[in-house]
């Protein structure tokens, strides 16, 4: 029975999430809503974090950057990118059968300019039908674009462990955020890149009309995404992927000397991963509207490596655990208190709460808080039936050796 | 049929020759003991053959296909397996899944239970079916011996090197190690044994390679190899070398 309880308590877990945004009608609705699609796309950047660095032994901090390629991507897409029954003339334009695929011109940091699709409007007939593409669209082009940049980080690294492989990554992030942060034509730098809802026009799901800023939408899309990695992670977790993940993690040689083609693993984790990380940022970019370069600070990246310690670093389910609450721990210890005429002000000691719970757990439970809770209830009875094996092992050859002879 | 040609290998690091043109062929189930004193060649020739190191020149062919350019998984698949002088099983793996990790790279498609069926023979076999879902890091050392051994029975190679299988061992596992060698053999399978302890490779193998500071000094039967005065001169030294000079003793 005790082997089942994780499975039930996710099983319980899951149907909270679903039945949470229709069952909760306090005054705070829309903050915990916030607080919980912030948590499960913390929980996404944790546990893929966790599969690349616990599981395949990757100490890698260029996730958020892969999460950060998912944002701008859907980002730059849907601000540049449109749809056109006629040319411009004036944009850069490709012919698609009977469309034509407009590029607009940088945007730079003011809204006032006019773009070369408004001085093409103002010479179009009315009969020009100009669209958006769907988000979906922008959003698939991240999650893309996140798998190859994953692939490619994933070949460079082949030979780079430990230090190495943590300094280069941090490089890539760093070269990834001066880059955004430079080209302010495109991506408007530290002003923010504004990102359309993710249902522009709302949406009516079994009869319930959501306006484009409701969070019951951007909610479920999180969610579910949240459920497709986690799904497919836990099913990686437990075959031969899996396994081979952890053989390269204990010892890479080993485990190429007994058959496993490493490079070929190692590279799949990176792109799997970073995959996963770029499809939570495209989809948290069009829930939070607006992205700037301060997503892919090292702090931010900290943080996700700190929900995954905590919760632990070789469970993915652990580190999405830790990741939901560590998100709302964080939040909730925002509120400042009183004692006597000193206030304190917890939006920042909650940071040196966090920290001290980080050291505490690094320094006492290695494992996290959450996995050896996890592992308890899933290796019930093994120490018992070792024992039981040994002894029933030793009784058998006590008996033999006192066995007379014929 | 097994065959294995090493073909003048060499290899340098930086400006040391560690190995100067090692050449010899093992052909069909042989038993074959690897001795030579420390820093003789004995860990970097496995290397080499295992493919985690390239050879500086020469040539390594297992079954007729060349081997020495191919990584090390390949090598594995292509029939080749080898322990390590100090254990390198996968610590924080329980028992079953270090013996699952060869056979899946092996056959991708092996079903979970047959998968488990063969590692709990492997497991008793080496009298460790009771440890099957301990993690190997709770696993004494001589334990760690007998699971890279069963990992190399999962992996099933025509040919194995065992790096110091005794090393530190308890007689009772050494028993089992030897068992296993004996039905390895009996099986079919080539092995190539590297040990420092002299009555059992002597006992044990079929056949002797002496390396000695990276030349292959002797091949041939143990006992011939016993009496060879250079083997002699490179484990105990020359009479002249052992005396000391003048004026030590004051």
């Amino acid at each position: 029975m005790r082997k089942h309880i994780p499975a039930i308590a996710g099983t319980l877990a899951v149907l909270f999430l679903f039945a949470f945004p229709f069952a909760y009608r306090g005054a705070d609705y829309d903050y915990l809503m916030h607080l919980w699609i912030t948590a499960l796309f913390y929980a996404i950047l944790a546990s893929s974090w966790s599969l690349l660095a616990g599981y395949a032994g990757q100490f890698s901090f260029g996730h958020m950057a892969f999460m950060a390629l998912g944002a701008y991507a859907t980002g730059l897409f849907s601000n540049y990118v449109y749809l056109a029954s006629a040319p411009t003339n004036i944009c850069s334009e490709f012919k698609l059968g009977g469309i034509y695929l407009v590029f607009l011109d940088p945007l730079g940091v003011t809204t006032a300019k006019q773009t070369c699709l408004d001085i093409a409007k103002s010479t179009w007939s009315r009969e020009v039908i100009l669209t958006q593409p769907s988000i979906f669209w922008g959003i698939l082009l991240g999650i893309v674009l996140g798998g190859v940049f994953g692939f490619l980080i994933g070949r460079l690294v082949l030979r780079l462990r430990a230090a190495y492989l943590a300094l280069f990554t941090i490089g890539f992030s760093e070269i990834l955020r001066a880059t955004i942060s430079a080209e302010i034509p495109f991506t408007r730098g530290q002003a923010g890149l504004e990102v359309p809802p993710l249902f522009r026009d709302g949406i009516t799901v079994f009869g319930s009309t959501f306006s484009a800023t409701d969070k019951v939408p951007p909610y479920f899309v999180m969610l579910f995404l949240f459920l497709l990695c986690m799904a497919i992670m836990v099913w990686l977790e437990r075959s031969r992927f899996g396994l081979f993940m952890r053989s390269l993690r204990e010892d890479e040689e080993a485990a190429a000397a007994l058959g496993v083609n490493t490079v070929r693993y190692k590279i799949m984790v990176f792109v799997i991963t970073s995959t996963m990380a770029a499809a939570a940022g495209a989809v948290q970019a069009h829930y939070i509207g607006i992205i700037s370069p301060n997503i892919l600070i090292l702090l931010q990246m900290s943080l996700v490596i700190a929900m995954a310690v905590i919760g632990g670093l070789e469970s993915v389910v652990g580190a999405a655990v830790g990741a939901v609450i560590i998100s709302f721990t964080l939040e909730f210890l925002r509120t400042s208190f009183v004692i006597g005429s000193v206030t304190i002000d917890m939006s920042i000691w909650r940071l040196v709460i966090f920290g001290l719970l980080l050291m505490l757990t690094l320094r006492f439970w290695r494992n996290g808080l959450i996995h050896p809770i996890l592992l308890w209830f899933s290796r019930a009875g093994v120490k018992q039936q070792t024992m039981a094996k040994r002894t029933a092992a030793v009784a058998d050859t006590a008996s033999g050796d006192t066995e007379e002879p014929a | 049929m097994i065959r294995l040609e090493v073909h003048n290998i060499c290899k340098n690091f930086g400006g040391r020759q560690v190995l100067n043109g090692v050449s010899f062929n093992v052909e069909g189930p042989e038993r074959i003991g690897l001795i030579g004193p420390n820093g003789a060649g004995k860990t970097t020739l496995t290397n080499i053959l295992d493919g985690v190191i390239k050879p500086t020149t020469g040539r390594v062919h297992l079954n007729g296909k060349r081997i020495d350019p191919l990584p090390p998984f390949e090598v594995a698949q292509a029939g080749f397996g080898r322990t390590f002088q100090v254990s390198r099983a996968f610590r924080r793996m329980t028992v079953l899944e270090n013996l699952y990790v060869p056979a899946l790279a092996m056959t991708p498609t092996a079903h979970r239970r047959d998968l488990r069926k063969r590692a709990m023979e492997v497991l008793e076999f080496l009298t460790m079916e009771h440890l099957r879902n301990e993690y190997a890091r709770a696993l004494s050392g001589g334990q760690l011996k007998l699971l890279e051994l069963g990992r190399l029975l999962m992996l099933d190679p025509a040919i194995m090197v065992l790096d110091e299988p005794f090393a530190g061992v308890h007689p009772k596992l050494m028993d089992i190690i030897l068992q296993y060698i004996y039905k390895v053999n009996d099986d079919g399978k080539a092995i190539i044994i590297i040990s420092h302890d002299m009555d059992t490779i002597f006992s044990l193998s079929k056949r002797l390679l002496v390396l000695n500071y990276g030349d292959l000094i002797a091949d041939g039967d143990p006992e011939v190899v016993r009496r060879d005065p250079t083997v002699i001169e490179a484990y105990l030294g020359r009479d002249d070398e052992a005396e000391c000079p003048d004026g030590l003793d004051g």
